[in-house]
């Protein structure tokens, strides 16, 4: 069955589409400033750096342990998970899981960040719908089915319309998704107005609980150390080196060339 | 005349941008040419503090340190004075007092300073490392060690702290722990060619069939990462000919290391021939 396609009046574009997307963009980025000017200082106490400093170091011994001799990679591996005085088997951290009840700093980040990003989604959400109802604001490009319609249709009274019309709020989130990328390239990484990064860290907030579970990572490492064994790249070295004549180009010049280091 | 004007503003801009961008590529490669930083800076500080905006007070952080390498007191104090008024209570200023107290080698109130930033912050890294460059400054090697050895137990991923031990150990001629923190340099930045010629030359310096055999693997693994390293060309046939040399190798092993002193004296000639190429140029 042909759609019947619909020819919206240049206006909608004119004083509907742009002017959303120059609002989220515009509130996008006062929600950046805003988010700098409330940022909190996380104190970190010397213990939590020692320890994430500890993981790393085991991280790369796993990683590049190949290019030590074997006995000093054995050497680091027993120093670690050695059964009776191995760092990973003996250390252990008080764990004080950080609830937003008995945390009063965490409670005080999370209204924050409730504060500047989902309170002003809903505000301009909301006045968006209000200003902007009753017309047909676009099309998207793919088929959707009528259950979207009550969603994505919201003041647009027509049963026959198609579904893949949609109203200027659902405009105005798309809005908020697809800048994220404009906010990188203008604000750069790490923005305070990046609004699918800070759902997904809300998320998974819940999920990671900070590093109060220094003891369950000290225990994977511990795990992931016993299975990596020693395979030394510098076994054949030779033979692969003399393979062929070195290269001498460029080597008595004035430019030092920035090797890679 | 205002074509005049406008043309000699022009040169002055470019220069000054010149200028500011030298200090800026300087501070990025961490150059230590304290007497060029000096004489750029404190040109720049001088005439035209105005016109740098906020870049003025990183550059008023590099002339310092560069001052104090030139024994420029004043110049230092000048630029302290600056940073101390516009940055009050700020650590980054009073570790930078700091130093300066250990240019004027008044140790003791340099060592008060950096315990007070400690107080505040016990994870400040910079207080820490400095006093332990007052130990070394003073001479007493074997308390800078201890230091630093605790000081590593805590912050194991401090690389520039590793390579400081490893040459602390060095000057003891303790090759033994000097290698030990060339290989966790070697594993957290395994294409640095430096690190692994560096440890090869320890491992020569050791001594005894095993560690020559390691410095030889070590130096063909430089040589590997960077085929213009001629100090590992070196290295290379140096520990291959005292192998093949040794009383106690078998005719394999000494047949192989024969092998490679040849395979390094070809290298090394060609490297020669290549140098007289461009000479003759």
């Amino acid at each position: 069955m042909a759609e019947p396609e619909l020819l919206l009046d240049s206006n909608i574009r004119l004083w509907v589409v742009l002017p959303i997307v120059f609002i989220t963009f515009l509130v996008g980025v006062i929600r950046h400033y805003v988010s700098i000017l409330l940022q909190s200082d996380k104190k970190l106490t010397l213990e939590q750096v020692s320890d994430s400093q500890v993981l790393i170091r085991s991280r790369i011994l796993r990683e590049n342990g190949k290019y030590i001799p074997k006995q000093s990679f054995l050497m680091r591996k027993f120093y670690f998970n050695n059964q009776e005085d191995g760092f990973f088997k003996n250390t252990k951290r008080k764990v004080v899981p950080p609830s937003p009840m008995t945390d009063p700093s965490m409670l005080t980040d999370m209204m924050k960040g409730n504060v500047t990003n989902v309170l002003p989604m809903i505000l301009i959400g909301g006045w968006i719908n209000w200003t902007f109802s009753g017309f047909v604001t676009t099309k998207v490009p793919f088929p959707l089915t009528l259950r979207f319609k009550p969603m994505l249709q919201q003041g647009i009274e027509l049963l026959s319309l198609d579904a893949s019309w949609v109203s200027s709020a659902s405009w105005y989130f798309l809005n908020v998704f697809g800048l994220r990328s404009m906010y990188s390239l203008i604000l750069g990484q790490d923005n305070g107005a990046d609004q699918s990064r800070i759902m997904q860290e809300q998320m998974s907030g819940a999920a990671m609980a900070m590093p109060a579970d220094t003891n369950k990572a000290f225990k994977a490492e511990w795990e992931a150390l016993e299975l990596t064994d020693h395979q030394w790249a510098l076994e054949n070295i030779e033979e692969e080196l003399m393979s062929r004549e070195l290269d001498l180009d460029g080597m008595f010049s004035k430019e030092l060339p920035t090797g890679i280091f | 005349t205002s074509v005049q004007t406008d043309w000699r503003v022009n040169v002055l801009i470019i220069v000054l941008t010149e200028m500011r961008d030298k200090l800026r590529k300087w501070r990025e490669d961490n150059h230590r040419n304290s007497e060029q930083i000096v004489d750029v800076g404190e040109e720049l500080i001088n005439e035209h503090a105005s016109k740098l905006g906020d870049d003025i007070w990183i550059i008023y952080e590099q002339v310092m340190i560069a001052a104090l390498d030139c024994s420029r007191d004043d110049l230092a104090w000048t630029c302290l004075q600056e940073l101390k008024r516009q940055f009050p209570g700020s650590q980054r200023v009073k570790r930078l007092a700091g130093m300066r107290l250990e240019a004027l080698e008044k140790y003791e109130d340099a060592s008060k300073q950096y315990d007070s930033i400690l107080q505040d912050d016990p994870t400040n890294t910079a207080a820490r490392k400095r006093k332990i460059s007052i130990l070394k400054a003073q001479g007493k090697s074997a308390e800078a060690i201890r230091e630093l050895n605790e000081y590593l137990e805590q912050f194991v991923g401090d690389q520039e702290a590793w390579h400081e031990l490893s040459e602390l150990y060095i000057n003891e001629h303790d090759y033994g722990k000097a290698a030990f923190c060339l290989e966790e340099l070697m594993m957290t930045n395994p294409h640095n060619h430096l690190y692994c010629e560096q440890y090869a030359e320890v491992k020569y310096t050791q001594g005894g069939l095993e560690n020559l055999e390691l410095s030889r693997k070590y130096f063909a693994q430089a040589l590997k990462l960077n085929n213009r390293n001629m100090r590992a060309l070196f290295g290379l046939y140096m520990s291959a000919s005292h192998i093949a040399a040794s009383p106690k190798v078998n005719a394999t092993v000494k047949k192989a290391n024969v092998k490679y002193a040849t395979w390094a004296t070809n290298q090394i000639n060609r490297a020669y021939q290549v140098s007289y190429a461009r000479c003759l140029l």
